[in-house]
């Protein structure tokens, strides 16, 4: 598994660094959600968005199902997590800015630019995401200065990196559905 | 003078092109020679191909006429790269006997040598080959629709005033929005072969959620008019959707369709419409993060799987005008 990298603002994340236990558990949960994904003709992502030892959001590749290519796994956890701070008039930065994502494969450009503009701290992912991976693998999102997208964010990589892939590999073994060309990928 | 009627808008809209397609040409020293005897020409070319060949630069015309019409001799020829004789000392008193094998070469036919510089790489637009051009002759393949683009005279007047009234949707929608408190950034999807629009946004992320900008609202309702979708707007009434073209047929995400934004997007969003396999972009005024040229410019990168045309400068004073602190 992979140290801690990015970021600028090392200083500004003043929160504790999970345990490779917590890191464990969430991630095993985060793969429960990839499997799903699998099972529903989804590209294998999952995630999981944890505040406080709390699950606020979870999340699955939904593309196909809302013909939305933007429904990453991500993006619907975020989506859980807002609806928690409006059902608890929490604000939403400061819920945040204190959350950790645990993700199976490194989030896109996409999702790493919400990322910033939610200012999530920090990123725990399993596999690196070279087709379109905004965490160094395509862009940089996560540390590049971009000062009018939210904050820069640190992101820990590797864990259970081959099973992500082998995931991935599945799912693009069978052909995409949805997509009239077999060549069309959504994550 | 008291007309109600302004004149149209003098914009343009310009090519967002690649960094290799924009940059200047990078250029190489290199030693020069004048063919002081004609006749020796063809020997020297192929002879100087052996000894001194130029790997990599085979847009660069070993022989070039002497531009100077006052000089005697009217061919010039390219002998090696600065860099293929780090031994020379003084560049400016090189000699042939320093620059070229004298065992195995014959030097006949040729004069003092003299620096020159030369493109190190093929040109990929006629501005980069015409600066390329004033250094050293350089071949040219050219890409007339990218030549004409940058002229701006790809779109004829009456696409250019269909272009001008899907942003003018655009605006006003943005215009909507900033009447309900939000930031002003409106976005149009539209069909070009039906010639119609198929989704109207603008943001919203002071209103129903922080993440959506008007184009991820935009590309959302276009899911929604084709079945899917993940939200709900009908709180908003300045955004919605046309639902599926006359002949019901049913577009894959946004493969092929044009979007019209006021803003140049950015990041997610950029990003958002790459993963829609948008067609084309057009955005009216540049933003400080903006990732279709001012940050980055997500549509020409190498490593991802769909490239498509982004365009700048549609109505571009109104659209920068509808958000002055953040343009530049
Ligand atoms: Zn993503
Ligand atoms: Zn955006």
């Amino acid at each position: 598994m992979g140290s801690p990298s990015s970021g600028s603002d090392l200083t500004k994340n003043e929160f504790a660094h999970p345990s490779s236990e917590e890191i464990q558990s969430w991630m095993a949960e985060a793969f429960g959600m990839a499997k799903d994904a699998l099972e529903n003709g989804e590209v294998p992502v999952g995630c999981l968005m944890v505040y406080e030892k709390e699950v606020l959001g979870k999340g699955r590749n939904e593309v196909n199902e809302t013909k939305n290519a933007t429904r990453h796994a991500e993006i619907v956890a975020l989506d859980e997590v807002l609806e928690w701070c409006r059902a608890r008039q929490q604000d939403p930065k400061a819920v945040c800015a204190r959350t950790v994502l645990y993700v199976t494969v490194e989030p896109c450009i996409m999702c790493a630019a919400a990322l910033r503009l939610l200012n999530i701290p920090l990123v725990v992912y399993g596999c690196r995401n070279e087709r379109f991976g905004g965490c160094g693998s395509v862009l940089d999102v996560a540390s590049d200065d971009l000062p009018h997208t939210g904050t820069s964010f640190q992101y820990i990589s590797g864990h259970r990196a081959d099973e992500a892939v082998e995931m991935l590999k599945t799912f693009y073994k069978q052909e995409n559905p949805n997509a009239p060309k077999p060549k069309t990928r959504n994550e | 003078r008291s007309s109600s009627r302004l004149p149209e808008p003098a914009w343009s809209a310009r090519p967002v092109l690649s960094d290799a397609q924009s940059a200047d040409p990078e250029l190489l020293d290199a030693f020069a020679a004048p063919i002081v005897d004609r006749r020796e020409t063809a020997r020297l070319v192929r002879e100087l191909a052996a000894v001194r060949p130029l790997p990599g630069l085979r847009h660069v015309k070993r022989v070039r006429p002497c531009g100077d019409r006052g000089k005697p001799h009217p061919l010039e020829i390219l002998v090696c790269l600065l860099s293929d004789v780090p031994d020379v000392e003084d560049r400016g008193a090189a000699t042939l006997s320093s620059l070229l094998p004298c065992e195995s070469f014959d030097a006949s036919g040729l004069g003092q040598p003299f620096l020159a510089k030369v493109p190190a790489s093929p040109p990929l637009t006629r501005p980069q080959y015409e600066r390329a051009s004033a250094h050293w002759p350089t071949s040219f393949h050219e890409d007339k629709q990218v030549t004409s683009a940058l002229k701006g005279q790809l779109f004829t007047s009456a696409q250019k005033a269909k272009m001008q009234e899907y942003m003018a949707a655009a605006v006003r929608a943005a215009e909507d929005g900033r009447g309900r408190g939000m930031d002003a950034v409106g976005a149009v999807m539209v069909d070009p072969d039906a010639d119609r629009i198929v989704a109207t946004a603008h943001d919203l992320r002071h209103g129903s959620h922080p993440l959506h900008h008007a184009v991820m609202v935009c590309i959302d309702l276009v899911a929604r008019g084709q079945g899917g979708g993940a939200y709900c707007y009908e709180r908003h009434p300045a955004c919605g959707f046309a639902g599926p073209g006359i002949k019901g047929e049913q577009r894959y995400i946004c493969t092929g369709y044009d979007l019209y934004v006021t803003r140049e997007p950015c990041v997610m969003c950029a990003m958002a419409l790459l993963h829609s396999r948008i067609g084309r972009v057009f955005y009216g005024s540049a933003s400080a993060d903006g990732a279709f040229g001012t940050k980055y410019k997500i549509h020409t990168h190498k490593d991802l799987n769909h490239r498509f045309e982004v365009f700048k400068g549609v109505l571009q004073q109104v659209c920068s005008d509808l958000n002055p602190e953040t343009t530049s």
